[in-house]
């Protein structure tokens, strides 16, 4: 393997792993609104946010250059104060991964979160815990499973991300050329040598989601396994 | 103690409270969707209340005229409800220490002599689910008094057990109430619960509160057919007035030829009446009865006895067969006394203060 598609296969788990840390907590709010928050526009909200889900990639990505690109409103003004334009740079490939695999994470929290009994939630109001602290003592713990599955396929969908990033981020060697769009690049070169960079490339990336998602599987696995045995001992006793 | 005044509605059904209350246990006593849990949240702040005034001792929790509600964290009303819902992530030891300051509570003599009163200190390092449900209830408790309440608020805490668990955990409510002093609202439909615990009570129906008074005098004059039939009155009968009222009485037609006296004014003839009596109000007579005080004698003939248990129920009809059953509870020895078995005719005593009428 070369130094440029180990470079290449860094950058996209440097994409892929920012795109869902820094999805993460919006994420989880989202999530959190969506299966708590008791409102006529929740409906709405849902359909909203799991658009980028339904939508062909590519629409997607120029949506999000319409709103960052550097002739936009935002864009222009993001250049002009700080001199940073986020169309065809890193952090586009970031943004564009995140996007798509954000209703992938929310999705999967909201349904965590659906499964959480919110009277547990109020018991430890009533016991004099705070929102934040039983989010994070009773919500959170309950509801791991669904933030780790939800990560992970996030994760594993801004790894196979291609539409969008195309668009926003273009194909710049070194700063935004990802797997997906290498090895685009490389079948449609119709060149010989080029197909073992694909094959090498599309081999890794299998590999990388296939580990993610095992991990992701043994985590919940471990997880669930901890209240199962307690629910299973709990049935033995009645 | 206890100052409510709220009204609060939601999805279409409507709750409005107005009560005073010394306490110290305030049972709230209803039918299922009577509005008890509801009020129950209002008061923890669960639930966002529409309009009115919470305070229990001092302390004001919510003034909606004056824009105050205290965040649910701040109330120091501890939580008990039927399921006992501990955290199914931690374990015993976790859950009893769960709120602030808690563990340092745990460590005293204080929270020592709680452990031993709740009789859980063995069971510090289960799992949740590795609990029966009367331990289950009792580390609730635990976890709820160890937070250092102002009050506890208890919903429905033995209806999820069986018969001897429930016994087990009004017992030891019992012995809370008397060791440290706290005041409680129980919401509630069990009635042995009620008075064993409750100081004052309220009944609740369709989200109204219809009576206010000692547990005791609450279920011995139900308000309604609903709560009747939950304080366990055993005759509810309703019948057609006879004629109109005659001062403070009607007369109320029991079969085609007898009648019924009760203490009801306002009634209109054929209009249909709500009556509970409770079967040991109802005395048994083998002779037509002279000179008698009770306002009711029903010739009626016995249909079946059932003498299990400690006293014997006795099912009669009228004699002519056309009016509704009437169940009497007399004792074993009565019941070998007046020789009564299937098909004998008797004569059923009531006072007419005994008949209790009944709304709805």
């Amino acid at each position: 393997m070369s130094a440029d598609e180990l470079s290449i296969i860094a950058l996209s788990l440097q994409v892929a792993a920012l795109s869902t840390l820094a999805s993460l907590p919006f994420a989880a709010l989202m999530a959190w609104v969506l299966a708590r928050w008791d409102s006529p526009w929740r409906s709405l909200l849902h359909g909203v946010v799991m658009l980028p889900m339904v939508m062909p990639p590519v629409v997607t990505g120029f949506l999000l250059l319409t709103l960052l690109g550097r002739s936009s409103l935002f864009g222009s003004w993001l250049f002009d104060v700080f001199g940073v334009s986020i169309a065809y740079s890193t952090l586009a490939c970031v943004i564009a991964a995140g996007v798509v695999g954000f209703p992938l994470m929310v999705e999967s929290m909201r349904l965590a979160l659906l499964g959480v009994d919110p009277r547990l939630e109020r018991i430890s109001r009533s016991l004099g815990r705070g929102r934040w602290a039983t989010a994070w003592r009773v919500t959170l713990p309950l509801a791991w499973p669904g933030v780790i599955g939800g990560a992970v396929f996030a994760f594993a969908r801004a790894l196979g991300e291609y539409g969008a990033t195309i668009v926003l981020a273009g194909n710049v060697e070194g700063e935004t050329e990802t797997i997906s769009l290498r090895v685009m690049e490389a079948i449609s070169s119709f060149r010989a040598e080029e197909e073992g960079v694909a094959i090498r490339l599309v081999c890794v990336s299998v590999a990388i989601s296939l580990v993610a998602l095992l991990l992701a599987t043994w985590l919940q696995r471990a997880q669930r396994a901890k209240l199962l045995d307690v629910n299973q001992a709990g049935a033995r006793d009645v | 103690m206890f100052e409510l005044d709220l009204q609060h509605q939601v999805k279409g059904f409507e709750l409005s409270v107005e009560l005073a209350s010394a306490g110290p246990v305030l049972g709230i006593f209803g039918a299922s969707g009577a509005g008890k849990s509801l009020l129950l949240n209002l008061i923890a702040g669960h639930v966002k209340l529409d309009t009115g005034r919470i305070a229990i001792g001092e302390r004001v929790l919510v003034d909606c005229a004056h824009k105050i509600s205290v965040k649910p964290e701040a109330r120091k009303l501890a939580y008990v409800t039927q399921d006992a819902l501990l955290f199914p992530h931690l374990d015993v030891q976790r859950n009893l220490c769960y709120a602030p300051g808690a563990s340092t509570m745990l460590e005293s003599a204080e929270g020592k002599r709680l452990l031993d009163l709740l009789r859980i200190t063995h069971l510090l390092d289960r799992n949740p689910a590795n609990l029966s449900g009367g331990e289950k209830q009792r580390v609730s408790l635990g976890r709820a008094l160890l937070s250092d309440p102002a009050a506890l608020l208890l919903d429905e805490p033995t209806s999820a057990l069986d018969a001897g668990l429930a016994w087990e955990v009004q017992s030891l409510l019992l012995e809370i109430k008397r060791e440290l002093r706290l005041p409680m609202l129980l919401v509630t439909h069990r009635v042995s619960e009620l008075l064993a615990l409750a100081d004052d009570c309220i009944v609740l129906e369709a989200g109204a509160v219809v009576m206010q008074g000692e547990p005791i005098s609450v279920l011995r004059s139900p308000p309604t057919s609903g709560i009747a039939k939950l304080s366990g009155v055993d005759n509810l009968l309703k019948l057609s007035a006879r004629s109109g009222s005659q001062g403070s009485s009607s007369s109320l037609a029991f079969g085609e030829t007898q009648s019924l006296r009760v203490q009801l004014s306002g009634v209109a003839v054929g209009e249909s009446v709500s009556v509970g009596i409770h079967a040991d109000d109802v005395m048994l007579c083998l002779e037509v009865p002279r000179g008698l005080s009770a306002r009711n004698a029903l010739r009626c003939t016995v249909r079946e006895v059932s003498a299990r248990g400690e006293s014997a129920l006795i099912e009669l009809s009228p004699f002519d067969s056309t009016g509704p059953r009437l169940l009497s509870r007399i004792t074993h020895d009565a019941l070998a006394e007046l020789e009564l078995r299937e098909g004998v005719e008797v004569f059923a005593l009531i006072k007419a203060s005994a008949c209790h009428p009944l709304l709805g």
